[in-house]
């Protein structure tokens, strides 16, 4: 039964504002993941929740207790790094059953916890082994054995696959997944990888120059970008963005990329929506992901002409790049649709799917066609 | 191992394995010069051209742990033949053991000095590692103000030659009654190795990962429990080869000792060669001297050598 939440939190590197008044709830037994590049804050944020790090004002609480000021050992959280930071001189069982030792558990129970643990994680052959001789996955599944051994209040974990291969890292995740689904401890996991963030959160926090900007479960996150940083970071491949214009049309809209000599035909509401937000003739960024871009090979209503340039063939699917005006956008196609580079395409929109940004804040304009 | 060589670079192997052997037995002539010399009669350790073939005894150690005194007429034949086996050697080389007067033989001053040796060097090796270890664990770990500074002082005292202030070392140790004491030697060569431990140290903990103690404190552990359980375990090969350059210095450090000690604390180095000076020099008893003297710090530097090797290097490899 663990809340962890955080009121107003800021700490400063000298003058540089790692993280800038972040408060946030995490609900007991939720998986949250912090997601941003590096130097966002994310890690620095995980830190300071298992008071590795010092805040310079606000508040953290563990369970409904304040912690600011208590010291690390007395927090009693568990914390996975990213180098996993098991203790070469120890083997994987005495890695294990390091925490337990520190409570000065009795033997027997020392014995049949780190078993029963590793048993969970399926390394009780490797017991009697040095981190060194182990495996990227298996220092992993070691790393998480002994945070798991003590039963914490909560998980920290800091790009705990960050350091494996692509192959292993997706094993993982699935693992993390069915650990989690298993074991329901509260859990804050740190990444700039938005596929993981994506794949095992219940709930994502997109964090940016040590600012919340969404916080928000995966799919809406996705769906509903509140800002131009939000809407690139999430995704991939990276949403389209390009800078456009606004005008009225034949009785519709027409959203026209700058530098282009066509628009794209929108629904008439839109005008309305965005008068109401603003003036209508601001500079404005339209995005829309690659899904949502739809091409034809023949002239259609609405649509605009270009040619196709580069294509990147998935297997599944196929990434199309092609220029309009000044911006080059992606499309995602059946595989195999666009036969070459240099092939005329007709561009249309899923209005639906289509976000209008405010270009001088970055924020969304909230439209919804 | 097996990468392709062109002819050159063989060549230049064999130029460089041949340059290392030669300079092993540059290395080596003096300790062989020793190890014969401490093993020959006296009459063959200074003929010119020196002997190689000879029949090694026994008799300069005896003569090292014994008091003894010139003969000036041989033996009898009935104390010859009463003597033990060593006792014969002695009166062979004409000398004659020293006895008490209830026929217990007189030592040298040899082993009293050898185990000062023993006591000012472990003691100081120990004083200086492991203040060394905590200094530098704390410069390394937490932000201390002037850092660069500091560490540049405790280096800077080691910039002078410590014989510069031999004097008034002196002086000041006879006005507080340090002189020809054991304290006396070991606070100076704690002295001596503290700056040089603190640098070597500090850059054995700075390759440590700090996750390590940031595991351990997460863990349940309070810092000074993570830097027994975590850091000085992972610090090994670094004490190690700290250890044996302090023990090394303080072992043949000669010059404080000569001048700081005469009797009760004085160790080996300056003990040694004052042998000289008794009678006509006895070359192979010096010889011998130095030869036990050479053994410990081969011994310790054996034992250690696993951890020599890691030591340096240390920090080349990340994993």
């Amino acid at each position: 039964m663990t809340q962890i939440a955080l009121h107003n939190i800021n700490k400063h590197f000298g003058a540089f504002h790692v993280i800038n008044n972040v408060s946030l709830t995490v609900e007991d037994t939720e998986f949250v993941v912090f997601l941003g590049q590096s130097g966002c804050g994310k890690t620095t944020t995980l830190r300071a929740i298992a008071g590795l790090e010092t805040i310079d004002s606000g508040e953290i609480l563990i369970g409904g207790k304040p912690v600011q000021d208590t010291r690390v050992e007395e927090r009693d959280v568990a914390f996975v790094f990213q180098n996993f930071a098991l203790y070469p001189h120890l083997t994987v069982f005495e890695n294990m059953a390091f925490p337990l030792r520190a409570v000065r558990t009795p033997k027997a129970q020392v014995e049949t916890t780190v078993r029963r643990v590793a048993d969970v994680l399926q390394i009780g052959g490797l017991l009697n082994r040095r981190p060194s001789a182990l495996s990227g996955g298996d220092l992993q599944r070691v790393a998480i054995g002994r945070a798991l051994v003590r039963n914490p209040k909560a998980m920290l974990m800091d790009e705990p696959i960050g350091s494996l291969d692509a192959k292993l890292r997706e094993e993982m995740r699935v693992e993390l997944k069915r650990l989690h689904v298993e074991q329901g401890s509260t859990t804050i996991y740190v990444t700039h990888d938005q596929i993981e963030a994506m794949a095992l959160a219940d709930r994502i926090v997109v964090m940016h120059a040590g600012v919340l900007q969404q916080v928000g479960a995966p799919e809406d996150v996705y769906a509903n970008p509140v800002n131009l940083f939000v809407a690139q970071f999430v995704g991939s491949p990276v949403m389209n963005v390009a800078d456009v214009t606004l005008a009225e049309d034949a009785g519709g809209a027409r959203v026209t990329v700058a530098g282009a000599t066509q628009g794209f035909a929108f629904p008439s509401a839109l005008l309305g929506q965005v008068a109401a937000t603003g003036p209508a003739n601001r500079p404005l960024t339209l995005g829309v992901r690659p899904e949502a871009v739809r091409l034809t090979l023949q002239p259609a209503p609405g649509a605009v002409a270009t040619e196709a340039h580069i294509i990147e063939p998935l297997g599944s699917h196929d990434i199309v790049d092609f220029r309009i005006g000044d911006a080059t956008l992606r499309a995602r196609t059946k595989a195999g649709f666009v036969p070459g580079p240099g092939v005329p395409v007709w561009v249309t929109l899923d209005h639906s799917r289509a976000h209008l940004f405010d270009t001088a804040t970055g924020q969304t304009l909230g439209i919804r066609l | 191992m097996a990468a392709v060589r062109t002819r050159g670079e063989v060549i230049r192997h064999r130029l460089s394995v041949t340059a290392v052997l030669v300079i092993l037995l540059i290395t080596l002539a003096p300790i062989f010069w020793i190890t014969a010399t401490a093993f020959k009669p006296r009459n063959l350790a200074t003929t010119m051209p020196p002997t190689v073939f000879f029949e090694p005894e026994i008799s300069p150690f005896v003569k090292l742990f014994t008091k003894r005194s010139q003969l000036r007429e041989p033996p009898t034949e009935e104390v010859y033949n009463a003597a033990p086996w060593w006792e014969k050697t002695v009166f062979d080389g004409g000398e004659k053991v020293v006895r008490s007067g209830r026929g217990e033989v007189q030592p040298s001053g040899y082993p009293s000095r050898f185990l000062n040796s023993l006591i000012v060097a472990i003691t100081s090796t120990v004083l200086a590692v492991s203040m060394g270890t905590i200094t530098a664990y704390g410069f390394s770990r937490f932000k201390v103000k002037g850092e660069d500074d500091w560490l540049f002082f405790i280096l800077s005292t080691r910039m002078l030659p410590p014989v510069v202030v031999a004097i008034p070392m002196f002086l000041m140790y006879r006005a507080v009654g340090l002189n020809d004491t054991h304290l006396g030697l070991i606070i100076l060569y704690t002295a001596f190795n503290l700056s040089f431990s603190v640098w070597l140290m500090k850059g054995f903990i700075d390759e440590i990962p700090k996750e390590y103690e940031d595991a351990a404190l997460v863990d349940g552990y309070t810092r000074m429990q993570a830097f027994f359980k975590i850091v000085l375990p992972e610090a090994a090969t670094g004490i190690a080869a700290t250890a044996v350059f302090c023990f090394i210095t303080a072992w043949n450090e000669y010059a404080f000792a000569l001048i700081m000690t005469n009797r009760r604390a004085q160790t080996a180095p300056p003990f040694i060669p004052s042998q000289v000076g008794s009678g006509l020099p006895d070359w192979t008893v010096i010889a011998a001297g130095t030869f036990l003297f050479l053994l410990p710090v081969a011994i310790f530097t054996f034992l250690l050598r696993n951890h020599l090797l890691r030591g340096m290097s240390f920090g080349a490899i990340r994993k």
